[in-house]
């Protein structure tokens, strides 16, 4: 396995990490743009951009990418969080310069007025589709309340309002801001010629002209909600009750990231951690889990629980009481040890396939022009001791400040019926 | 294309199955026990699955929590899922940890403590996970056309009806566990980094003593009416179809799938260009094939606004009747390119090829090579695949809708 980068002169940065042995190639193309970087007026601006891309170029159409990718057998789609918008294409190695060639052609899309307005009405069904499901908003309502002002309060889909209100011309604009060479980076892995790709970048993306770098660390901090308090959505067609509760962690520059990750496997993870045996396990909650989100200067703790209506308000308790039992009298070193396991079989289980590892490779280098591999990666785990997951623990406080957003079925009003 | 297969019969019946990845770390073994939700009593439905979480709930030595923590503290990602033909245990793991983690799956299997004290806990995480179901419109919408669809018992739902599920007992679990936890027709496939001979003697040494016959399966019943709607108040009308289709055993199922790739198979297919990139109609719509050992069904579906629904089921039929006799070759080389990339990327997951070669077995009583399968996708014509559509028009339609307004069918749907 082998990490490989070059920069063109335009800023573009190209990286791979080639595994001789693979029989597949991933190509990606990782924007840093999305949703934090919308101002009001562009809310969702980001993935309508990124459903756009695939509607052609001025000499594509939207039914010749389609055809393409589909020729070369590729698995290719794209995606759009808060910080990155990643177009994604794994094909057999013989296709690299034809994915990369097709993914470059459309970095540069034709955004069509009358595609534009057949696209919203996609985007449109995206949203309702979201709002349909659970948790039914309460993860988007949970992180407006609990990043107030911060950039990352904003929802990547956005609302169906703000798409209907969104003009073309916004978008193109914020194309031409955002997906400058110095804002992209193409990444590859698998079984990749090195050389061919740095020379498919030249060729396709030598001439995209630079655009001003755009600063997006804000100085105010997330506000965190000081009183915890509990904001309820009510959705009567609802079965079960759905909470969504984010306080503050490790952002994803702070060495104890990985920490955080460890301690919500144990506290959280989906089976064999404490949530689990408290509240899945007896079949009081259908589900209830903690996670670690990083993001470049901000991290979250991220508890979600499913479970009826009537039982909400005390299972929501009853999760933060163990997390202060956690605080105040530690974590043992058998689920320590489990723990670390399992995130050291999943590094290994990850690591093997290419397309698991475009993402990894691409988004780190995206955010922090660093590059780990699964063996370094897996060192930081193994290396991980007790003290590290206590310090997580006392320092962040997974049962301190956050916000609370409950969505599901009116629970006093049942009672009542 | 090199790969390094192996099988063996054990005298009790159970098959077990092998594929090395050398270039892989990882390993995954899965265990696949004849014991699916058709053999659900007709008022016990989501017994398996019932039957199948309190086999996990202590076995051998090990109460519910110490099952868990040798897997867990192992690094094996494990699961447990019932199907409608199996009961299946699987786990992926870094290599070296295989031979730690086979007793764990060996008392899973052969002694489950299926415990009275942790019955009430296994049957309360079932109901829960079917109240999730409830809110989940694509899953719903889903398991009502194969309700609809299958003759009874195969359409039933494996993950169970609350009232059933409220009604069963511990005797009734261990009952099921009795009759349909044998060796007798059991797959156990590995794959990525094994040594076959290694594993195979493990397998003898914990496994080849266990004796036993499941009960063979109820007969096939009627099926449903070709038509449902199932009321939801949402802003999304889901809409499904099903027909009937040849089984993968059945070599007229490659002609059957290419043709329903080009339906609705990726972004160039027919439903994904007129439904969504020309009509704006959804976000999600797609065809595809569900194959048991002796029927298969093709399958349509789409989620749409309400108001639009009407207009996506019309285009969905229209596309659907548009596809015989329209077959081009550039549609084929794009079924055959992508069926290609498919098969040869599966060789970079354990998990994926323990998968394939265990179902393979069950459908065609032997392991496809991938060579075989590229060959056989090489092969696909356009005289063929219009020929199987000729064949095999959707006589049976079965539709189902879920949302605000039942939807029209625009024919006639069969009795």
């Amino acid at each position: 396995m082998a990490f490989l980068h070059e920069r063109l002169d335009n800023g573009l940065e190209v990286i791979a990490e080639t595994t001789a042995s693979a029989v597949s190639t991933s190509v990606g193309f990782f924007v840093s743009t999305g949703a934090r970087d919308e101002r009001d007026d562009l809310w969702g601006v980001s993935h309508f951009l990124e459903h756009m891309v695939f509607k052609g170029t001025v000499d594509l159409s939207a039914d010749d990418i389609n055809r393409r990718f589909d020729a070369m057998g590729a698995s290719a789609n794209a995606f759009t969080g808060e910080e990155d918008t990643v177009y994604y294409a794994a094909v057999l190695p013989r296709q690299q310069h034809e994915a990369v060639e097709l993914l470059a052609r459309m970095m540069r899309p034709a955004l069509r007025e009358e595609d534009f307005t057949t696209e919203k009405l996609v985007i449109q069904e995206e949203i309702r589709m979201y709002d349909d499901q659970p948790p039914f908003g309460a993860d988007d309502r949970c992180r407006a309340a609990f990043f107030g002002r911060h950039p990352l309060a904003r929802s990547v889909l956005g609302t169906t309002e703000s798409i209907q209100a969104l003009p073309v011309e916004a978008m193109r604009d914020y194309h031409r801001r955002r997906y400058g060479p110095g804002t992209v980076v193409l990444a590859a892995s698998g079984a990749v010629d090195f050389p061919a790709l740095v020379e498919s970048a030249r060729r396709l993306c030598g001439e995209w002209e630079p655009v001003p770098a755009h600063d997006r660390r804000v100085a105010d901090a997330p506000r965190t909600p000081a009183d915890g308090g509990l904001e309820r959505i009510v959705r009567p067609s609802a079965t079960l009750a759905y909470a969504v509760r984010m306080a503050a962690g490790p952002t994803e520059t702070d060495p104890d990231r990985y920490a955080a990750k460890l301690l919500s496997v144990v506290l959280g993870d989906s089976s064999g951690s404490r949530l689990y045996w408290a509240l899945v396990d007896g079949g009081d909650a259908e589900q209830a889990s903690l996670g670690h989100q990083d993001f470049l200067d901000a991290g979250l703790f991220v508890t979600q629980l499913s479970c009826d209506a009537a039982d909400a308000d005390d299972l929501l308790a009853r999760i933060l009481d163990i997390y202060a039992q956690a605080r105040d009298g530690g974590i043992d070193t058998r689920e320590f040890t489990q723990a670390r396991n399992k995130l050291a079989g999943r590094v290994v289980l990850g690591g093997e396939r290419p397309r698991r590892r475009l993402f990894d490779v691409g988004l780190e280098w995206s955010h922090s022009r660093t590059y780990r591999s699964v063996a370094d990666t897996l060192g930081i785990v193994e290396s991980l001791s007790l003290d590290d997951v206590q310090r997580v623990l006392s320092t962040w406080a997974p049962d301190g400040p956050a916000a609370t957003v409950l969505a599901g079925p009116d629970a006093a009003a049942d009672a009542a019926s | 294309m090199k790969q390094t297969l192996f099988s063996a019969t054990l005298d009790n019946g159970i098959t077990v199955l092998g594929e090395e990845l050398s270039e892989l770390e990882s390993v995954a073994v899965a265990f696949h026990a004849p014991a699916g939700g058709i053999h659900d009593p007709q008022d016990r439905c989501g017994l398996a699955t019932l039957a199948g979480e309190l086999c996990l709930r202590g076995a051998g030595d090990r109460d519910s929590r110490q099952v868990v923590e040798a897997l867990e503290g192992a690094g094996v990602q494990w699961s447990h899922a019932v199907s409608t033909t199996h009961t299946s245990f699987s786990g992926a793991m870094v290599a070296r940890q295989l031979p730690e983690v086979l007793p764990v799956y060996a008392d899973i299997l052969r002694r489950p403590r299926l415990a009275e004290d942790q019955f009430e806990s296994a049957r309360q995480m079932v109901l829960q996970n079917l109240a999730a179901i409830e809110d989940d419109p694509g899953h719903r919408t889903m398991s009502a056309l194969r309700r609809i669809h299958y003759p009874s018992p195969w359409g039933m739902p494996t993950e169970g009806i609350s009232a059933d599920v409220e009604r069963t007992s511990v005797a009734d679990v261990r009952g099921f566990v009795g009759r349909h936890l044998q060796p007798g027709g059991m797959i156990i496939a590995v794959a990525g980094r094994i040594d076959w001979g290694d594993f195979l003697g493990h397998v003898e040494r914990l496994l080849g003593d266990w004796q036993g016959t499941p009960a063979p399966a109820a007969a096939l019943g009627p099926r449903g009416p070709a038509m449902r709607h199932v009321p939801h108040e949402a802003q999304q009308t889901h809409i499904a179809l099903g027909w009937s289709v040849p089984p993968y055993r059945d070599d007229a199922s490659y002609d059957v799938t290419a043709a329903l790739s080009i339906l609705g198979g990726g972004p160039s297919s027919r439903l994904f260009t007129e439904v969504r990139e020309r009509r704006g109609l959804c976000y999600s719509v797609s065809a595809g094939y569900q194959t048991h050992r002796d029927f298969a069904m093709a399958v349509c579906y789409s989620g749409t606004t309400a108001e639009r629904a009407q207009e996506t089921l019309d285009v969905m039929l229209a596309e659907i009747d548009r596809l015989p006799g329209s077959i081009s070759a550039d549609e084929l080389e794009r079924v055959r390119a992508r069926a290609r990339s498919g098969l040869v990327m599966q060789q970079e997951s354990s998990a994926a090829r323990a998968g394939a070669i265990a179902r393979q077995w069950y459908h065609v009583g032997a392991v496809r090579t991938l060579a075989a399968e590229l060959d056989r996708y090489e092969r696909l014509d356009v005289a063929a695949v219009e020929s199987a559509l000729a064949a095999l028009p959707p006589r049976d339609l079965s539709v189902v809708s879920l949302g605000r307004e039942p939807l029209e069918v625009s024919r006639g749907l069969p009795a």
